[in-house]
């Protein structure tokens, strides 16, 4: 930086720095020893200029010229200091997280099905063979527990190709609403296995006489707590009202509620569960529980439920289905960091993860800047717009919007080439105002 | 075609490094309070090594020292949203940039159009393993410096401390320090199922011992570093532990959280959710270990036998073997052994085992094939229930709780065997379910218990032995 001799650009002395003569050159990593050196040439450049212009007008005050200079970066010099103290101290970035679950409501009774009507249990008790078995109509609760939990259910029902109404739902009913572990596992491994053919024999001979629907699993959400339906609801005061609450919070039952959901959605082929409206809703729902710091240990099963609603929908409902996702989280969601999280809580790697990535952010966007319909160009004319040096712009807000931006831009950068160029420059400029 | 893009283009790369290394530089603190600064600089770092490898379009594999600043964060790290997008973002590029893999080239010329798949081995990819210079792959060792930071001394200490925080949960207070070491845990796991599988499918093709003895796995088991039988009773007791206890503990744990007031922190709760969860995967990813060291040692006895191997192999005990001699000696084990392990081929292979030990040889003496004594099936193992006398030698050698046990466990084994093989037919088979009908069995199980019954007339039926019955009644009642 020695050949760079110019005190007014004092705040140049940080390395990081875009000069707009970044070289724009296809898929190249711009390094930041190229930023300083293009930044350097670019001085030098001026400098140059500006001491040719200098050595005509006057050649004899330079000395005197350099002390008051040196008066002037000191100031600056001084100022800068203070106000980056300033930045460090009351500066800063509010943390995510929203509370998206509150209070518990009380769980339905679980009903165990009636072991005489029970066609699995009563051909047996008939029988010459149950003097080994001994079962009786009172044990036939703890027995069928025990089936279930040590897997023999399944075994059953695959060599039988049925499962009747009474079985499914009482074990769909263990899966959201029992209070034990084991019971409760081992009923969405059930569900699982004869939803998803892959394990055991192909399900698809499987006769499956009762399957839970959308409004069983809304329900479920509901009792668990669930405050992001309505709109209205979702207001930062809320985790001031539930903080002490007893049983705030999802119960563990929602493991397998998100695991239920991803195992629906993957045999759309065999079962229709659901309609692609209803997916869409469970796709917004997946999406809004990365926002609940008390999930973040789950987000191995979230992301695979996530990808797995994803990959639900058809080629060709797709792009709307994604829109509509995105509008309504863009309705539900609160704007400000937690938006940022969302979108980055979006992390697959396929087209159709990238796509939303892209959408989401771009809505957040454009809820934030308030405005109704607008393309890129229209987004990056106003964020031009926006004066970051006046003193009522708030930071912390752009600092979202242009991550917004770059993230939106991920997508588009293949699309078109010149509105990323434009974007990048954008983008950096404001970023280096901002630093 | 469908090969993952690896650019070694060094300029792209090294510039992607410095400014995403730059996230994670310290330089500019000065400031007390930085540990919050801190996590959110990694989280940056983190989301900017996913954007730059896995969501642009042309991404390339993160240089050397970029996976190790994650694989860092992942071992070092206390904030869980730290721990978990670090093991997200390792597994993802993990599946995205495979260190070995099959590419499937079709040779239309020479091999008449045959697809063959080919190993490729990206020397020059990040590991976590250095296994350092007592393995055959001085090559790679000489060619580059080893970036892993993982041997078998410290993969085996991991083991250990999940084995100790697993027995010690009830007692203490959940803890961060768990969860991470199960992950690191899961995350070596994986590293070892992507290094070995596709070796050993290519093995199976072209029997090419050296692909597996350079595998990570058995660079691994045969380090004399580390005490191989110590390591596999710490992987049977994490596998045992981790799936008993939950039950009890989890409820237990989130009955607790809602009556002590300090436990309302979010990450506790998040961790209360989480721990149930994990320690589930935790326990299905041993299972996976131990399945490939068990495919591992297949192969190894047919290498064996073709004379593939050389004294540089060394001998290993079968780890069937171990753990045959485990449950034997330690009971307690048996039960939540047979509970966990569900892989029905292998299963019903220990199972055998366990019985061939206790069952006179003379009984066993079934059919000959090329002369050699044929291992004995489910089937032998149900004829020897069936007359009374060597029904009375096996209750004596065995107590009666265990024959059932085993003998249900056997069932459930072959029961989920023939529904694999259901849809193909009958050509391909598996020996053990070959012989008898699915109805024979059946048949054959519930008269293998009555004779324990009649052996011993007090003894209650287990109720797995039950629900074991009631299976195969009912199985025979919708055959008939």
């Amino acid at each position: 930086m020695t050949d760079t001799y110019d005190p007014l650009d004092f705040e140049f002395e940080e390395p990081i720095r875009i000069s707009p003569s970044v070289p724009n050159k296809k898929k190249k990593v711009i390094g930041l020893d190229d930023l300083l050196e293009d930044h350097a040439k670019e001085q030098k450049r001026i400098n140059e200029r500006k001491s040719k212009r200098k050595k005509i007008k006057n050649a004899s005050d330079s000395e005197e010229d350099e002390d008051a200079r040196e008066k002037e970066l000191s100031k600056c010099v001084d100022k800068c200091q203070k106000e980056m103290d300033q930045i460090n101290d009351d500066d800063e970035m509010p943390l995510w997280g929203i509370q998206v679950f509150g209070d518990q409501r009380t769980f339905p009774a679980l009903e165990h099905p009636e072991p005489r009507s029970c066609f699995i249990l009563q051909s047996i008790m008939n029988n010459k063979l149950n003097s080994l078995v001994e079962l009786t109509i009172e044990k036939g609760e703890p027995f069928l527990e025990g089936l279930l939990v040590d897997g023999w259910l399944l075994k059953l029902i695959f060599t039988q190709g049925q499962v009747e109404k009474s079985i499914s739902t009482w074990i769909f009913n263990l899966m959201l609403y029992s209070s034990k572990e084991w019971l409760r596992k081992a009923a969405c491994e059930f569900w699982c296995s004869i939803l998803s053919p892959e394990v055991e024999a192909s399900s698809s001979d499987i006769k499956i006489d009762w399957l839970p629907s959308y409004s069983d699993l809304k329900r479920a959400l509901d009792i668990y707590g669930y405050l992001l339906d309505s709109p209205s609801k979702c207001s930062p005061d809320i985790d001031m009202i539930h903080a002490d609450s007893d049983t705030a919070g999802p119960p563990q039952n929602i493991r397998f509620w998100i695991k239920y959901v991803a195992a629906c959605c993957q045999v759309r082929n065999t079962h229709i569960i659901f309609s692609t409206s209803e997916a869409e809703d469970f796709l917004g729902v997946i999406i809004s529980l990365f926002l609940d710091r008390q999930l973040l240990g789950l987000s191995m099963i979230l992301n695979a439920c996530m990808y797995s609603v994803i990959s639900f929908f058809k080629e060709e409902e797709w792009h709307d289905s994604c829109e509509r996702v995105t509008k309504s989280l863009g309705c539900r969601l609160p704007r400000d960091i937690n938006c940022l999280r969302t979108v980055e809580s979006i992390s697959g790697s396929n087209g159709r993860s990238k796509h939303l990535r892209s959408a989401v952010a771009k809505q957040f966007l454009i809820r934030c800047l308030q405005e109704k319909e607008c393309d890129a160009e229209d987004i990056l004319r106003m964020l031009i717009s926006i004066n970051v040096k006046d003193k009522n712009c708030d930071l912390s807000k752009m600092y979202i919007y242009l991550a917004f931006a770059r993230k939106f831009k991920a997508e588009y950068e293949s699309k078109q080439k010149v509105i990323a160029k434009e974007e990048v420059l954008v983008i950096s400029s404001a970023l280096t105002e901002l630093k | 075609m469908d090969n993952p893009k690896r650019v070694a283009g060094g300029a792209a790369n090294r510039g992607l490094e410095e400014n995403t290394m730059a996230i994670l530089d310290t330089a500019g603190f000065n400031s007390s309070k930085i540990s919050h600064h801190l996590n959110d600089d990694r989280l940056a770092f983190l989301e900017a090594v996913r954007c730059a490898s896995l969501l642009s379009c042309n991404g390339t594999a993160p240089t050397s020292i970029m996976f190790e600043a994650v694989f860092q964060i992942l071992k070092d790290e206390d904030s869980l949203a730290l721990i978990m997008e670090s093991y997200q973002l390792l597994v993802d590029l993990t599946k995205r940039f495979p260190r070995v893999y099959l590419s499937k080239t079709e040779k239309s010329e020479s091999s008449s159009s045959n697809v063959k798949s080919e190993l490729v081995v990206v020397q020059e990819a990040w590991c976590p393993f250095s296994f350092g210079l007592d393995n055959y792959n001085e090559k790679a060792v000489a060619n580059k410096q080893l970036g892993g930071s993982v041997d078998s001394l410290s993969f085996h200490a991991l083991l250990q401390e999940v084995v100790k925080a697993s027995k010690e949960r009830k007692s203490e207070v959940v803890e961060i320090k768990f969860l991470r070491n199960m992950l690191l845990l899961q995350y070596l796991i994986i590293i070892f199922e992507g290094d070995f599988l596709p070796r050993n499918s290519a093995y199976q093709e072209n029997m090419n011992w050296t692909l597996l003895r350079e595998s990570l796995l058995n660079m691994l088991l045969g380090s004399r570093k580390i005490i191989y039988k110590g390591f596999i009773q710490d992987c049977l007791c994490i596998m045992c532990d981790l799936s008993f206890d939950q039950t009890e503990l989890s409820s237990e744990v989130s009955h607790d959280s809602r009556h002590s007031g300090d436990l309302s922190e979010e990450t506790d709760t998040a961790l209360v959710l989480a721990l149930p969860e994990l320690e589930k995967s935790t326990c299905t990813v041993l299972k996976k270990l131990v399945l490939m060291i068990m495919e591992l040692d297949l192969s190894r006895s047919m290498a064996d036998l073709q004379g593939l191997t050389t004294r540089a192999d060394g001998v290993r005990t079968p780890v069937v073997d171990i753990i045959l001699e485990e449950l034997i000696y330690n009971s307690d084990i048996l039960l939540s052994f047979l509970q966990v392990f569900d892989e029905p081929k292998w299963k019903l292979k220990v199972i055998e085992e366990y019985f061939q030990k206790y069952i006179p040889k003379s009984s066993v003496r079934t059919r000959r094939s090329n002369g050699q004594v044929k291992d004995l099936t489910f089937d032998g193992v149900l004829k020897c229930f069936s007359n009374s006398n060597s029904t009375k030698s096996i209750i004596k050698k065995l107590s009666i709780e265990v024959a059932q046990l085993l003998l249900a466990h056997a069932f459930q084994a072959y029961l989920s065997l023939s529904l694999q093989h259901l849809p193909e037919g009958g050509s391909e088979l598996k020996e053990d379910v070959k012989g008898s009908s699915l109805a024979e069995v059946c048949k054959n199980v519930i008269s293998a218990f009555t004779s324990l019954r009649r052996e011993d007339k007090d003894t209650e039926i287990l109720p797995f032995g039950k629900e074991a019955l009631f299976t195969a009644a009912t199985i025979l009642l919708t055959e008939s």
